[in-house]
């Protein structure tokens, strides 16, 4: 006897089909698994062992190959548990598994079927391979919903999977419907920041035209803050995004069930002491999404730049280029989406006190070129703005007004991010040079400012670029066609001061 | 009414000069100044700033408009609907002798003559000793104990003048009612700063210290400014090599391309 059943395994956020292949012969009874599984699937034989028999049904005791196809393929986790359990209970009864079907799912050894990571994955990739249901643990249906092309059954055991293959108790298809979009109220509203007017500025710029951002500025100044305002000036999350960030965390397991999809813009800020595969994705067998794809479509907030290993940093630059990071691993590699704005602060110098005006730095000469050293790597070339945020006197703190709300500012920015999409497809901080020609045009007075400028300061051909992007980001807040002379000259104003020495 | 002063005030005596005329302007009141440097220049510019009108009084003939770097606020000034008089006739060059009959016209033309920074024996001060002859009130603006150009101000206020802090105690005196800031700091919410379109200095730099770092945002704030208006007017000022960044923020650069020093 022989029977076929489907599942799928994850390789980075993609759904990649396998074939239980079961096959019960006469022979010595004996249970053999074969198809590249790694250790967590063969103890599945177990699991699939005591769960049939306590779910009241009979286990072959004759010779029976499991085999997981395609073999070139390795075999993860214990998602594929239903599957095989399935196989082996169909062939015993003599039965055929229903071709567009695929089965998820983890065994306890009482036959209950328990959560596994990723199934949002599947649900949104196996239609695509002409699967149309999905039989998923029921405490992972809503999850698995949000595939909408598919049709979601959830099952609480593995008793319950077999009667609707036998004909006998169909299971009910998941019947709750996708989510409405929403715009979530931000997590932190501006009008909770007193003065700051140039990191006020700098954000609103950021969000309009998707530049990352650098603060600089003493401790306490209030960059974090700062930091955390960003989500809530950025449009809320499409329903494309919104999924995108939810495969993610479906990967990791760490959707909760019931309310899966979360519209708020994912903000992350590790912590400099992260390891490289926390930050940027890895680790043992397969790799696993790093901060960076958590923070897709959101914000990365890296406090402190200066104190992360220079090889950390340095592996941000090609996922900054291209929006994805690809991990390679003995098991395979692997592509996660890592698509985030990056937001970074540091001390002006290791002692935190260099051009406060109020103290004098005691850092050495020595300590400071370390230090601006660390910060001048080719990640900053990728980092459009750059403001100092000084330290509000605290008697100020209470004086200053606070200025407008996150939701007045984020309708400015809403308007002229439409119209950088509906000119040219993209946000201006994805323009190239080529772009910039066609799509930022300056006029007379603007090129000759920004000629100047490059002239006698020096720019590189770098900060000539980041300063007319920006520039035409501060063209479209005031919806403007052109590039005119006092957006060049603003777009200048936020590079960091040269330093001396 | 009259604001008169130092041709070489201190940044914050002219700042002070500006700020009084534009809210007294603003408030409807005719500023009438000597169109000097300094002191006098910044009273004509605050009150085109608040959109009055204001006169300017010659020591020279009317065709003669004496500094020459106050040619282009001369001009503006008219065509703000301003008038430039003067009791010599045509032609009559600038002589030191004539400022201080001049002076007396000042006096005689406002209501009330406040004084900006004068130090001892100054021309401001013949202004407020005509206006006290002829019976017009004399009010000071007080300054610094360290800076001479107090030493005018502060004998007048012992003497007892009236204590000017902002255009409301003027106002008061003058009695009438106009609506002004108490708060001198507080930022004006109908005028602005207007940017120079021909090229000459921006007023800004006279908010600038030639020491102490200015933060942009309390400037943006003070002076009523949207932030990215103002960072695009200091990094011209830094193009132009007039300021440069330390820190957080702009100090003034001397000693490149100022009218100051020309002479009396
Ligand atoms: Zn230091």
């Amino acid at each position: 006897m022989l029977a076929t059943v489907l599942t799928s395994l994850v390789r980075g956020l993609e759904a990649r089909p396998v074939e239980v292949q079961v096959d019960i012969s006469s022979g010595v009874a004996g249970f053999f698994l074969v198809g590249l599984a790694s250790g967590s699937v063969r103890e599945a034989k177990e699991r699939a062992r005591a769960a049939i028999r306590n779910s009241g049904l009979r286990f072959p005791q004759r010779r029976l190959t499991v085999n997981l196809a395609p073999a070139e393929l390795r075999k993860d986790g214990s998602g594929l548990d239903l599957a095989i359990a399935v196989g082996i209970c169909l062939a015993a009864l003599g039965l055929k598994a229903p071709g567009d079907a695929a089965f998820l799912g983890e065994l306890s050894l009482d036959g209950t079927l328990r959560h596994v990571d990723g199934v949002l994955v599947a649900a949104r990739g196996l239609p695509g391979q002409g699967v149309t249901d999905l039989v998923v643990p029921a405490c992972d249906a809503a999850e698995a919903a949000l595939g909408e092309a598919i049709r979601v059954l959830p099952a609480p055991n593995l008793a319950s999977v077999v009667s609707h293959l036998r004909g006998e108790a169909p299971l009910a298809p998941y019947a709750g419907s996708l989510p409405e979009a929403q715009s979530p109220a931000p997590e932190l509203d501006l009008a909770e920041i007193h003065g700051q007017e140039a990191a006020r500025r700098a954000l609103e710029v950021a969000a309009a035209g998707g530049h990352h951002l650098l603060m600089w500025g003493p401790p306490g100044a209030g960059k974090t803050m700062l930091a955390r305002c960003l989500p809530g000036l950025l449009p809320p999350l499409t329903l494309a995004e919104a999924l995108e960030v939810a495969e993610v965390r479906s990967v990791l397991g760490e959707l909760p069930p019931g309310c899966p999809l979360d519209w708020r813009r994912p903000f992350r800020a590790p912590h400099h002491s992260m390891s490289l595969a926390g930050l940027v994705g890895g680790g043992s067998g397969m790799a696993r999404p790093g901060e960076i794809s958590r923070a897709g479509h959101g914000v990365l907030f890296l406090d402190e730049l200066a104190e992360f290993e220079p090889a950390t940093v340095q592996a941000l630059r090609q996922p900054l280029e291209q929006g994805r990071v690809f991990l390679t691993r003995s098991a395979g590699s692997v592509a996660f989406p890592a698509r985030f704005q990056l937001v970074a602060a540091t001390n002006p110098c290791p002692c935190g006190w260099s051009g406060d005006g109020r103290r004098a730095c005691r850092c050495t000469r020595a300590a400071l070129e370390t230090y601006r050293r660390a910060l001048s790597g080719p990640l900053l070339d990728r980092v459009d703005l750059q403001v100092n945020v000084p330290r509000t006197p605290l008697e100020a703190l209470g004086g200053e007004p606070s200025g407008e709300s996150s939701s007045t500012v984020r309708e400015r920015v809403l308007a002229a991010r439409s119209l950088q999409l509906k000119r040219q497809g993209m946000l201006n901080a994805s323009l190239r040079a080529a772009h910039l020609r066609c799509w930022a045009p300056l006029r007379p007075a603007a090129r000759r400012g920004l000629e100047r400028w490059a002239t006698e300061a020096a720019l590189t051909a770098r900060g000539f670029h980041r300063a007319w992007r920006v520039a035409r980001t501060l063209a479209d807040l005031e919806a403007a066609a052109e590039v005119e002379e006092r957006h060049v000259m603003e777009a200048l104003g936020y590079r960091l001061a040269e330093h001396a020495g | 009414m009259a604001v008169v002063g130092a041709r070489r005030p201190t940044p914050y005596g002219e700042a002070v000069a500006e700020r009084l005329a534009t809210d007294l302007a603003a408030a409807g009141v005719v500023v009438v100044s000597g169109l000097a440097l300094g002191v006098d220049a910044a009273a004509h510019e605050g009150a085109l700033i608040g959109g009055g009108c204001t006169v300017a009084v010659l020591g020279s003939g009317v065709d003669v408009i004496y500094p020459a770097a106050n040619a282009g606020l001369a001009r503006r000034l008219l065509d703000a609907g301003g008038a430039i008089l003067s009791q010599f006739p045509d032609g009559t060059v600038p002589r030191a002798a004539n400022f201080p009959r001049r002076n007396w016209i000042i006096a005689a033309l406002a209501d009330l003559v406040v004084v900006v920074e004068a130090a001892e024996g100054s021309g401001a001060l013949i202004t407020a000793d005509a206006a006290l002859h002829l019976g017009k009130q004399v009010m000071a603006v007080p300054g610094s104990v360290f800076s001479a150009l107090s030493v005018g101000c502060h004998q007048l206020l012992r003497d007892g003048a009236g204590l000017v802090q902002n255009a409301r105690d003027v106002l008061a005196d003058l009695s009438s009612p106009g609506e002004v800031l108490d708060d001198p700091l507080a930022a004006p919410e109908r005028f602005r700063i207007a940017e120079p379109a021909d090229g000459s200095r921006d007023p800004l730099l006279r908010h600038l210290d030639d020491s102490l770092p200015g933060d942009p945002g309390v400037l943006a704030r003070k002076l009523g400014l949207p932030f990215g208006d103002l960072i695009a007017r200091l990094t011209r000022l830094e193009l132009e090599g007039r300021v440069v960044r330390r820190g957080a923020g702009y100090v003034k650069v001397h000693g490149r391309g100022t009218s100051r020093e020309e002479s009396e």
